[in-house]
């Protein structure tokens, strides 16, 4: 690794400091899984300071108040995983962090940098979006809050300016009869990184009709979104093979308007279809 | 702890490596793999791809497996690191290390070191785990030689012991 400065602080307050004072080349530190990779392949803008949020505890813990979840950004996914607050209340996010990499980068992965790497293949953040994810960034001058859905520009690329800090993840909890799942597709089990996935949410009234669906692929579009058109489709209706069926073409519909068919198109149209239905049917049972 | 460290080439880093407390300088842009390996000799932590992907650097940092080779040293600051040196007691050797040479789960033997920390972290907070269990937790360790299988026996055989 070519030599850069380090600094560090347990303090968030220091760390906006030593961020105001570093100009455009200083990058922020967490668990590294993302950043020591790149800082190996010797990227063309090599940071010239190195800032360490690692020790910073504020940056820390799952909280639960009045119906919304608070995750700190330096959440690791085992302890998101692990956490009960997310395994009873947003459970598709329990079932995406588990399936993380490696259990060794799961240790020592944040859900702060899986956000702010804003990789096509990070897999907190189509169910974190189907949750209503809001972020917000600090700055030793200014905070700024974002719908996650909103923060995304491209594969890499956010609205975050390099002084700032992501320092809270808010989501709403899944109403007790919601279920939820995410399903990736990688292509082998251990250490996969996803090609496509699926994030959803269904939930259903005393008659079965459903009457809130959520549906986000990850991986398939330019940055992530919810698919209204085939959530549309699905309320007020009751579950169904022929319905699933329907939803998971309208994905692929639109996954095509918005990107073209290209080289990949051909196998990730029906793909991506069968992983929507197959998300839905879970959600149904 | 220091609360800003202005210090622009090394940084001072207290830590516990193998029971043993260090006061240490150190150049921060090294991976803590690096640093085990070439500035304290202690090569029982393999180097194999340095990208995460095969686990050979394995260590636990206060009780958790993570990728040496993807840690900086100064990250260490107020951990405690345990590499593969420090799992016997003296030349007493911990019971996964008897059951990997009992099962032939050491071949050309690269992945050991590896696949031993991250065991012991699986049986440290699940002293009794599936089959499933266990080769889920070893799916980030790669063995090109034994085919797993007798990884897995010598893991559920010394969860016996534990
Ligand atoms: C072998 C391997 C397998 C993997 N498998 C998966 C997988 O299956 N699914 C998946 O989604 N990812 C996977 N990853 C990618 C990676 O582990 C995750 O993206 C992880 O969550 C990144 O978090 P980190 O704390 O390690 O980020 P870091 O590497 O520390 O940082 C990543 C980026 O985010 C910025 N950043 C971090 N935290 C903040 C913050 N709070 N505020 C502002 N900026 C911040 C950093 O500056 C950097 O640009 C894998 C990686 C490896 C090496
Ligand atoms: S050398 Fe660290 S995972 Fe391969
Ligand atoms: S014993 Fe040779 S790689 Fe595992």
């Amino acid at each position: 690794m070519k030599p850069f400065e380090y600094k560090f602080s347990d303090k968030l307050d220091e760390i906006l400091h030593i961020l105001s004072q570093s100009g455009t080349d200083a990058k922020i530190l967490a668990g590294g899984t993302d950043l020591l990779i790149e800082l190996r392949r010797k990227p063309k803008v090599y940071p010239g300071v190195i800032v360490d949020i690692s020790f910073v505890n504020e940056l820390k813990g799952i909280f639960e108040d009045n119906n919304h979840i608070t995750i700190k950004p330096l959440s690791t996914h085992t302890k998101i995983f692990k956490s009960d607050i997310i395994r009873k209340k947003a459970y598709l996010l329990s079932e995406a962090t588990s399936q993380i990499g490696s259990l060794q980068i799961r240790n020592r992965g944040t859900v702060g940098g899986n956000i702010m790497n804003a990789a096509a293949c990070a897999d907190t953040v189509p169910p974190l979006i189907a949750l209503n994810a809001e972020i917000t960034l600090r700055s030793q001058n200014s905070v700024r809050s974002f719908k996650l859905n909103d923060f995304f520009i491209k594969p890499y690329k956010t609205k975050a300016n390099p002084d700032e800090v992501l320092t809270e993840i808010k989501i709403n909890c899944l109403p007790k009869d919601a279920k939820s799942t995410f399903i990736k597709l990688g292509r082998r089990n251990a250490l996969s990184i996803s090609r496509l996935s699926v994030a959803a949410v269904l939930q259903q009234d005393e008659d079965g009709k459903i009457i809130d669906a959520r549906i986000v692929p990850g991986a398939a579009f330019p940055t992530w979104q919810r698919v209204v058109e085939a959530e549309q489709m699905l309320i007020g209706e009751k579950p169904g093979i022929e319905l699933f069926r329907a939803a998971g073409a309208k994905v692929s519909e639109v996954m095509i308007s918005y990107t073209g068919r290209r080289w990949s198109t051909e196998y990730k149209e029906p793909v991506i279809a069968a992983l929507v239905r197959r998300a839905l049917e879970r959600c149904s049972i | 702890m220091k609360k800003v460290n202005e210090i622009m080439n090394k940084v001072k880093i207290k830590t516990t490596i193998n029971n043993r407390s260090y006061k240490l300088d150190v150049l921060p842009n090294q991976t803590l793999l690096n640093f085990l390996r070439e500035e304290l000799g202690l090569t029982g932590t393999k180097c194999g791809c340095e990208i995460g992907e095969c686990g050979a650097c394995t260590v636990l940092i206060n009780g958790e497996a993570v990728n040496s080779c993807l840690v900086l040293v100064p990250q260490i600051n107020g951990k405690e690191v345990l590499t593969v040196e420090g799992l016997s007691d003296g030349e007493q050797l911990h019971p996964l290390q008897k059951s990997f040479i009992e099962h032939g789960a050491v071949h050309c033997g690269f992945c050991t070191p590896g696949l031993l920390m991250t065991a012991k972290s699986l049986l440290d907070e699940n002293p009794d785990p599936t089959e499933e269990e266990i080769r889920n937790a070893i799916a980030g360790n790669l063995c090109r030689c034994t085919g797993y299988i007798q990884v897995v026996e010598a893991v559920k055989n010394a969860a016996g012991e534990y």
